[in-house]
């Protein structure tokens, strides 16, 4: 076993063709699902890679803090700054003020972190049978591509007015309109990238924020609503591209709140924290620096088996 | 607290954000909110008039107290209503919000009691409440300028959820009014509960949310009694809860000393230097049969190796311990490797 090529897994594939290579922004993941970043890596990390393509994203906000904006400018400002096309709709009168909100990437800092030998870590060490199976995969694509699929954000400081006034932006407000138009809206911005099996040139992102805000005329119509989210589930699961849509759970009957929660692939909630709760002082380090919580409640599970 | 929510309300809104909106909201079980909502305006009311608060001019809105209510309370309160006339106005939707005394007065003889007589200029009468948008272009019409900062009266009880939850989450402030003793359900007669129901009826718990700008949330509470002369605030009394140490006291000692860092540090572990390129031994126990051990299953893999690239897909065992014969005794130090 002197000079054996470490092997991830105990299998290996019959590969007769190369992969396809895809657009910037977009990463092969297991079984074949491609991902897309959520703009925030450590949130990437978490969900195992990002959103997969077709997947429909829904996170839960909490009435009393704006965090969920901040999980809105993130998956935005990371597709203006790839290529990627988006689709923006909010109950504003006026969405594209948003848009000046939007974080502008980061620069990039050195990688000291990465070179962090595991061995060191804080003074645990730990001893693990599989161990050896693993040195590959944590060096391999983590350095120069880095940049090609997910930034850090930096929110102090705006994005390029040239990423912003791209023709690859479309914004809706939902205060006035119906869910008709609506519909249409995201079904022309899905036309864009149908799914087929040769490779993706470029990947959409739709992000409809708090959608059943009580501005929205049709805010009390909750069959309608949901039968959008069905058809906007099945028009973006056969197309490339990643719908976010943000809700407040509170407004919504138990009943339809439980339905929606159904509906998603990925399900993410947000939390605000107390101010001055002495007891999370004490339980969590860093707690001053800390504005809300996120739960991730489900991952989505397209091509794969694994419940 | 009740001042913050005072000062919040005077300072009104910041340049390009939006005017800070407080629910007063309460239930039957302690019903002050209305004494709540009285304070807060008799003194933003004060403040108006010494001119230390953004807004320049209040417009109440009036659905369950006559204008006159809030007239007197002012006045009560000290404030010259008589001469501050530009400075409040009282949409009066209390006197005949559903437009029924036109309606009476034009159908058959009938005249209308002289009550009012007794509105005066401050005061308009509002006669179309089913229509909301004329009802809130009036109110911008009286308030003539930007607004503030709003503040509203809520009682949960004549409400679903659902319209609490969206005023809950409209305003940036809620303020909520509970008992402080909680009542035992369906237990009405007992001595006890009249002892509490009585002091329910003369004071309760003020909690207050704010929705901060960064995303927390600052949660306050008061205490509230209910007077003659007005309503007072007080803080809390601490309850005494037992306050449990996060970090358990057990009776070993979880520090190291230095020695013992030491001694941590020179510790190998089995698997600890496995990836780093080196061929992987298995100790088995037996340390002069390890090079012959390993002919084996090393000469296996090889072949396979070779032919690694062309296509076919295979599988690779590696045993985990090295020299297992069928009939000896698991060893369960077979597999570690040091």
């Amino acid at each position: 076993m002197a000079a054996a090529k470490t092997r991830t897994s105990t299998f290996s594939r019959n590969l007769s063709t190369a992969p396809p290579s895809h657009g910037p922004g977009l990463k092969c993941g297991p079984n074949g699902t491609v991902f897309l970043s959520s703009g925030i890596p450590d949130l990437d990390k978490i969900l195992g890679g990002g959103f997969p393509l077709g997947s429909l994203v829904m996170v839960m906000e909490d009435a009393e803090a704006p965090h969920h904006m901040l999980l809105l400018r993130n998956f935005m400002a990371q597709g203006l700054v790839l290529g990627q096309h988006l689709l923006y709709s909010s109950p504003a009168r006026d969405p594209r003020g948003f848009l000046g909100t939007l974080p502008s990437p980061a620069a990039s800092k050195d990688d000291k972190s990465r070179e962090r030998d595991p061995d060191q870590e804080k003074g645990l060490r730990i001893a693990w049978q599989y161990k050896k199976y693993f040195g590959e995969n944590q060096l391999d694509g983590q350095r120069d591509g880095k940049h090609e699929y997910s930034n850090e954000f930096d929110l102090r400081k705006p994005l390029e007015r040239h990423f912003i006034n791209g023709p690859r932006i479309d914004c809706v407000s939902i205060q006035d309109s119906d869910l008709s138009t609506l519909r249409d809206r995201c079904a022309t911005f899905l036309s864009q990238f149908p799914r087929n099996d040769g490779s993706i040139s470029c990947a959409g992102r739709i992000a409809i924020q708090s959608f059943c805000a009580p501005q929205c005329a049709y805010s009390n119509m909750e069959w309608d609503m949901l039968s959008f989210i069905r058809s906007l589930k099945s028009m973006v699961r056969s197309s490339n591209s990643v719908a976010i849509v943000t809700f407040p759970p509170s407004l919504l009957s138990p009943s339809f709140c439980k339905r929606w929660q159904h509906m998603a692939d990925t399900l993410l909630s947000v939390k605000a924290i107390q101010d001055e709760d002495k007891e999370l002082a004490q339980l969590l380090t860093g707690y001053q620096d800390m504005v809300g919580f996120l739960n991730v409640h489900k991952v989505a599970r397209i091509n794969t088996q694994v419940y | 607290m009740a001042e913050s929510i005072y000062r919040a309300l005077r300072d009104g809104a910041l340049e390009g954000e939006l005017a800070p909106a407080l629910t007063i909201k309460d239930s039957v079980a302690s019903p002050f909110a209305l004494q709540v909502f009285s304070h807060v305006i008799s003194q933003l009311f004060s403040s108006i008039l010494a001119g230390k608060s953004q807004s320049r001019g209040l417009v109440v809105v009036s659905f369950s107290r006559s204008p006159s209510f809030y007239l007197d309370l002012l006045k009560n309160k000290g404030t010259d209503v008589a001469s501050s006339n530009k400075q409040i106005q009282i949409l009066d939707c209390y006197s005949d919000p559903l437009g029924w005394k036109d309606q009476l007065a034009g159908s058959r003889n009938f005249t209308a009691l002289s009550n009012e007589a007794m509105v005066s200029s401050n005061a308009i009468v509002f006669r179309e409440v089913k229509h909301m948008d004329k009802l809130y272009n009036s109110i911008i019409e009286l308030g003539k300028d930007q607004i503030s900062s709003i503040f509203w009266l809520l009682h949960s009880d004549l409400h679903e959820a659902r319209v609490t939850a969206v005023l809950e989450y409209l305003s940036s402030i809620v303020a909520s009014l509970e008992p402080s003793h909680q009542l035992a359900n369906g237990q009405r007669g007992d001595l006890e509960n009249f002892s509490l129901i009585k002091h329910n009826s003369k004071k309760g718990k003020f909690h207050v949310r704010f929705k901060k700008r960064n995303g927390r949330v600052r949660v306050m509470s008061e205490e509230v009694h209910i007077e003659q002369s007005g309503i007072n605030f007080a803080s809390l009394p601490s309850e005494g809860a037992i306050n449990q140490g996060l970090v358990p006291k057990v009776q070993f000692s979880l520090q190291l000393s230095e020695k013992e860092r030491i001694d941590k540090a020179n510790v190998v572990l089995p698997f600890e230097h496995q990836g780093n390129g080196k061929p992987i031994q298995i100790y088995d126990g037996r340390r002069s049969l390890v090079d012959s051990k390993h002919e084996r299953p090393v000469s296996a893999v090889e072949n396979v190796q070779t032919n690694e690239n062309c296509g076919s897909g295979e599988i690779i065992y590696y045993r985990d311990s090295d020299d297992e014969m069928p009939d000896s005794d698991e060893d369960p130090d077979d597999d570690l490797d040091i």
